[in-house]
């Protein structure tokens, strides 16, 4: 499979506090994240010349953005998506950079989704007349992601034998990682039980299967290796990437069986094959965790372990820092907060360069105490590889794999 | 244009949406119509202009016979629309119809979501939703010309295999 091994890397990240009340506009907090990012990687406004953001009809577009940066821009896209368009549109940079468009990109997400436009179906989306596609679904009661995505993961447990208690493990893994984050809004570890004992939302989702609404904004900058060279951080290169990659009927996932396959099933050949490795090679996984469903979903399509059996990979303790190969290590969109995607790239890239913002006091000096005990450690030792497996909805994915 | 209130949702179908502005109108005449494709006869749901297996864009309407069992299902406790908190725990049911079924692919099928509710359209017990049971279409009447399809349980012997959660 063609690709770009190795030419271009991710050079800074950062993000804005994860809050239920931002108080402020989706324009103030993506100038904060890219400020940030830009910091991080060392650059000048004069540095940065393409810019990129996904957005729902609920964020402010690039142009707006870059003018309070006193950026002026060869390059710029704002794309209609959410959930795995992180991992799509670093490889859209990349093919940016490479047709000479532009030298340097920062993507970014801002959104205030709980205080303003809910992710989960309420406020301020809520009040739109229901016409088009949303008839087929949206009359009968089914218009949020957990009430559209819920049928995948009934037919998966009753083809699979897949459990409630199964699927609470990955809630269980991604809460004990953000006790170690001090960035997470919810750092409460918590157990199998407080998860199935948790209220109905939409059966099969208890209400702790379900990720946490946040306001916030975050950004990553893309530019080629060499221009990396004389950067601030470590660059994270990419190996592979894929995105957004769709199964048939991308309409109404249900059209196409078997629904309990998601798209990674159609994207992983390609993301490996660019990379050269295989799931065994990588170090970190970031599997997207809109619902603990979701997570387990991907990390079987993608091959970590076999179709049907992700129940027992993910309950196994192989998820959990200190496991074979921990996943979503910041406590992600479950615990840390819902940044459609772009959290669970940020937390890769500081694994990669050994610099994961944990209770470690010295961790910007690298120095961790790999104590994975609470408030502690979240650094994974000697993190070579990681995945990003990005997550639309059952039909659409994109995937992402790095080195440092 | 049609505009219908239905659980505090505008359900909105201007005359130039090709796709949906007959369906609801013909499901009012209480008949469960799908578009099938004049070119290779298959039919598909929801409408759609062009064939998903052979792209043709030549179809007529098709009646089917309203009956099939539930392939997978979920329970809303919560609701989020404000006019479904009443009907709360209310199920949706997707399900696949007789007609068609593992075509063209062993896969695929006419698949379609829909409450399950009882014959006067109060939502279905929780206890009776289970993947496998049968199921046939009942027509909920919103205007004079527009109906819901919806499905309730019939006393068929299930399709493979009963399960619930």
């Amino acid at each position: 499979m063609a690709g770009l091994k190795d030419k271009y890397c991710v050079v800074g990240v950062g993000e804005t506090e994860y809050s239920k009340r931002s108080n402020r506009s989706t324009r103030a907090m993506a100038v904060e994240a890219i400020k940030k990012a830009m910091g991080d990687a060392g650059l000048k406004a004069a540095d940065v010349d393409g810019m990129m953001s996904y957005q729902g009809g609920d964020s402010t577009p690039a142009n707006w953005v870059s003018a309070d940066l006193g950026l002026r821009l060869n390059f710029y896209m704002d794309v209609f998506g959410g959930g795995s368009s992180t991992e799509a549109l670093i490889g859209l940079a990349m093919g940016a950079i490479e047709a000479g468009m532009c030298k340097t990109v920062a993507l970014f997400r801002s959104m205030n989704g709980y205080s303003d436009f809910r992710i989960g179906g309420t406020g301020a989306r809520a009040a739109q007349p229901v016409r088009g596609l949303d008839l087929a679904q949206v009359p009968f009661g089914m218009r949020s992601a957990g009430q559209n995505f819920a049928p995948t993961f009934m037919r998966h447990m009753y083809e699979y034998g897949t459990t409630s208690e199964q699927v609470a493990a990955v809630r269980v893994a991604h809460s004990k990682h953000a006790s170690q984050n001090p960035k997470a809004l919810l750092k409460e570890r918590v157990t199998v039980q407080d998860v199935t004992g948790s209220r109905w939302i939409c059966k099969p989702l208890h209400l702790l299967d379900c990720c946490v609404e946040t306001d916030n904004a975050t950004c990553i900058i893309v530019t080629s290796a060499e221009r990396a060279r004389d950067l601030r951080q470590k660059p994270a290169y990419v190996m592979g990437v894929a995105g957004r990659v769709n199964k048939p009927r991308t309409d109404f996932h249900w059209a196409a069986g078997p629904i309990s396959r998601v798209a990674g099933y159609y994207a992983k050949d390609i993301v490996f094959g660019q990379a050269g490795i295989k799931p065994e090679d990588v170090d970190v996984t970031g599997s997207y965790d809109a619902f603990t469903f979701t997570t387990m979903l991907q990390l079987e399509e993608y091959g970590f372990c076999k179709k049907g059996e992700g129940g027992q990979y993910v309950s196994s303790g192989i998820i959990e820092l200190g496991g074979k190969r921990p996943n979503n290590t910041s406590g992600s969109h479950l615990c840390e907060g819902y940044t459609h995607g772009m959290s669970m790239v940020i937390e890769n890239v500081r694994q990669l360069r050994g610099l994961v913002d944990d209770y470690c006091p010295a961790w910007a000096e690298g120095k961790h105490s790999y104590d994975y005990s609470p408030g502690k450690c979240r650094q994974v030792k000697n993190a070579k590889i990681t995945m990003n497996l990005g997550w639309a909805m059952p039909p659409t994915g994109s995937a992402l794999i790095m080195h440092n | 244009m049609a505009s219908v209130e239905y659980r505090g949702m505008n359900l909105v179908i201007p005359e130039n949406d090709s796709e949906w502005r007959e369906h609801f109108k013909l499901a009012r005449g209480h008949k469960l119509m799908l578009r099938a494709c004049k070119a290779c006869g298959l039919m598909r749901y929801p409408p759609s202009h062009g064939c998903p297996w052979c792209a043709a864009l030549e179809w007529e309407w098709k009646e089917v016979s309203g009956k099939g069992h539930i392939y997978s299902y979920e329970v809303v406790h919560h609701a989020i629309q404000p006019g479904f908190k009443e009907w709360a725990p209310y199920t949706v049911v997707l399900v696949e119809l007789d007609e068609q079924r593992s075509t063209p692919t062993p896969d695929e099928a006419l698949r379609i979501i829909a409450n399950l509710v009882t014959p006067d359209f109060k939502p279905a017990a929780e206890s009776t939703v289970a993947i496998g049971k049968r199921v046939r279409v009942v027509f909920q009447d919103l205007a004079e010309d527009f109906a819901l399809p919806q499905f309730t349980l019939t006393d068929e012997p299930p399709v493979g295999r009963v399960w619930s959660l």
